[in-house]
């Protein structure tokens, strides 16, 4: 077995690691009892190191993609973990059926997304996938296989939703599906002029778009968040189910050019181009299919690129509505006084229920695309200290600088999540950079 | 259609599975673990509604193999193709070692696919018509210190491929036999081979495209017939010189 370099997707974390693909049940009990620490990894594509480790096995999980079973009837299907969420919505959707909660890239893995708990652009109204999990089977060095639920080993199960795959190999998963009228969308264009127009404006009660989030401009100092809101609905005059394949290139998006291209002026030239693009070209009220509105960016994974060898920083942050003033208050002052180089800023609604190291709550989430650089990082390093005093949560599997520290003081369960945890496996066996990182 | 893949739990043997099962054809799948099958069969019924059906033979064993072909319950009858993308390797396989493994690794790389064949052979001969698709391995175009019971076997398959060929050259039978250099398998994975690994995927299409046409000692990729051609003019004594960097 030889090492192979890997690299995290926003490129601040490379390691030597020894990775295998098993394509047999067998080969999963062997490979992982041969082990002393291991991980799972699905497409590899988290932006931090959830699924590796310097030195580490890595179990590449793609090899196991395939449908165990569907009930249309019941609406709940049953499926390995390495399936591809492009692919599971390519079934489901055949059948009128889907999941909403869909992170922003194609190719992740469904085991990857439950060891996330990822939440969609609907996060505002159908929560964290979490809500559609009716039973996990994990197959772990010391237990062996496990079937988790409601009624089973519910506290593995809670711990595996959102556990960063520490507490096993996520082999199967069943999931309870949703009806969906159609996918054909109408999406509404909103100007907005500032991040506290864009908190006013993503009502909270607004349940006819399944999909509502922003896009804000970083490039004026003055005038942070001037942007768009973008509202995403059925299209009512049009619900026939397109059968076009949402198609994904693989390790596309892991490519990037040797020089990174993002500073203030490209910044300044991109995003006005975007915005006058939206505000003054495009009409207000468009048709798009669900492709489009799901995996934004698919296809444009230039701007990744674009960030070069030395990658990027992604922060993402849950504010409870009663704390957003504040946080927008010490949010425009460190804008002004640091002036980071700030390549995207999104905002959109979280409503799901807070538990363990789940990036959940009931809040505004606010995201946040850095250039990798020293100006930059003390910025972050404000953000965190914004996070910690007014107990706001930072994301885990989004930013890669987050340092135990932090992490147990924004997260009111962390001590919940480490202790169960180690009762679950004393010798902490599966382990990754993330996991060390943030002293678990 | 339907057909029959031996070894198609993983790797080829899956892809072929599932160019077989898009294309709309019924399909009895053979491995030795049905833990593998079974999401295979579940897998390929929802996507594509046809039937498959799975049995959990060891082709290593001449017992189970031989049971699972006078099963009375299996309608050999119907097959229109059977396929054998199945190989065996051991740790093991030197001259000094190899008694141990000797039988288990001849009976999956070659007697059980001619146990096989010798069932399906009356069948196709009476209806004149029937594919059959083995799969060799340039490993067996030299002698060697590692694999050697796998190279002969499948040196021994390659004989007898040619001679099925030779057999039905005047039928509606026919056989296509590739010799296959390195796969993109979950074996190859994490190995730093020199040459590049070939997609199994783009395998199983181009198996599936010619399943009607005879195709005998195609290789895949094809510039392995080069490297192939050129091992075989060359004097063994100057190969046996250089032989103890070949595994």
């Amino acid at each position: 077995m030889f090492k192979k370099k890997f690299k995290s997707l926003d490129k601040r974390h490379t390691a030597d690691i020894f990775l295998k693909r098993p394509d047999k049940y067998r080969e999963i009990e062997i490979l992982t009892s041969n082990a002393k620490n291991l991980i799972t990894m699905g497409s590899g594509k988290s932006y931090v190191a959830a699924s590796f480790k310097k030195d580490n096995l890595s179990l590449q999980f793609s090899k196991f993609d395939r449908i165990i079973n569907f009930n249309k009837k019941d609406k709940t299907i049953i499926l390995e973990a390495g399936i591809k969420l492009s692919d599971l919505l390519n079934f489901t959707l055949k059948h009128r059926l889907w999941i909403p909660q869909i992170p922003g890239y194609p190719s992740i893995t469904l085991g990857g997304a439950v060891a996330a708990n990822v939440h969609g652009k609907s996060s505002g109204i159908h929560g964290s996938l979490r809500n559609q999990i009716k039973s996990i089977k994990i197959f772990h060095k010391t237990h062996g296989w496990l079937n988790l639920s409601e009624n089973e080993h519910k506290e593995i199960f809670e711990l595996t939703i959102g556990g960063f795959g520490l507490t096993g190999t996520i082999v199967n998963v069943e999931l309870k599906l949703v009806d969906i009228k159609g996918n054909n969308f109408t999406t509404t264009i909103e100007k907005v002029n500032s991040a506290r127009d864009t908190v006013n404006k993503l009502n909270i009660n607004d349940l006819d778009n399944i999909f509502c989030y922003s896009w804000n401009k970083t490039n004026n100092k003055k005038k942070l968040g001037e942007g768009l809101i973008f509202k995403n609905k059925i299209n009512e005059n049009n619900t026939e189910i397109s059968l076009n394949d949402i198609g994904h290139k693989t390790n596309k998006i892991h490519q990037y050019f040797p020089l990174n291209l993002w500073n203030k002026h490209s910044i300044n030239f991109f995003q006005n181009i975007y915005f006058n693009y939206y505000n003054f070209y495009k009409k207000k009220i468009i048709n798009d299919d669900l492709k489009n509105v799901i995996f934004p960016y698919a296809g444009k994974e230039t701007y990744f690129h674009m960030f070069g060898n030395n990658g990027f920083i992604e922060s993402q942050i849950l504010v409870p509505l009663l704390k957003v003033d504040i946080f927008l208050d010490e949010l425009d002052y460190n804008f002004k006084n640091i002036a980071p180089e700030i390549t995207l800023f999104s905002i959109k609604k979280i409503l799901d229920k807070d538990l363990l190291l789940r990036f959940s709550g009931e809040g505004v989430c606010f995201t946040f695309d850095f250039i990798n650089n020293q100006k930059n990082i003390i910025f972050l390093n404000k953000l965190d200290e914004i996070c910690i005093k007014h107990q706001l949560k930072p994301s885990i599997i989004k930013d890669s600088r987050l340092n135990s520290d932090t992490v147990q003081k924004c997260y009111k369960e962390y001590d919940i999540f480490k202790k169960t945890l180690l009762d679950f496996d004393n010798k902490r066996i599966y382990r990754s950079e993330l996991s060390e990182r943030i002293g678990l | 259609m339907n057909y029959l893949i031996l070894g198609a739990s993983s790797g080829l043997g899956k892809d072929l599975a599932y160019v077989f099962a898009k294309n709309f054809h019924n399909l009895i799948l053979i491995s030795r673990d049905d833990r593998d099958l079974a999401p295979i069969k579940s897998d390929l019924e929802n996507k594509f509604s046809i039937k498959v059906t799975i049995y959990k033979i060891d082709a290593s064993s001449k017992e189970e193999v031989t049971e699972f072909l006078n099963n009375k319950e299996i309608l050999f009858d119907d097959l229109d193709g059977v396929l054998f993308p199945i190989g065996m390797m051991s740790n093991n396989d030197n001259i000094k070692e190899n008694d141990k493994n000797a039988d288990a690794i001849n009976n999956a790389n070659y007697l059980s696919i001619v146990r096989f064949i010798e069932k399906m052979s009356p069948i196709f001969e009476k209806k004149n018509k029937g594919s059959i698709v083995g799969f060799g391995s340039v490993a067996s175009s030299l002698g060697r210190k590692e694999n050697v019971l796998y190279s002969a076997s499948k040196r021994a398959l390659n004989s007898y491929f040619e001679s099925l060929s030779a057999t039905y050259s005047e039928k509606k039978i026919t056989t296509q036999f590739y010799i296959l250099g390195y796969l993109d398998t979950n074996l190859s994975f994490d190995k730093n081979l020199i040459l590049p690994k070939a997609s199994t995927k783009k395998l199983a299409l181009k198996v599936y495209a010619n399943i009607n046409k005879d195709n005998i000692l195609k290789y895949y990729p094809k510039w392995w017939g080069i490297i192939c051609y050129i091992i075989s003019i060359i004097p063994f004594y100057i190969i046996k010189k250089t032989i103890k960097f070949i595994k």
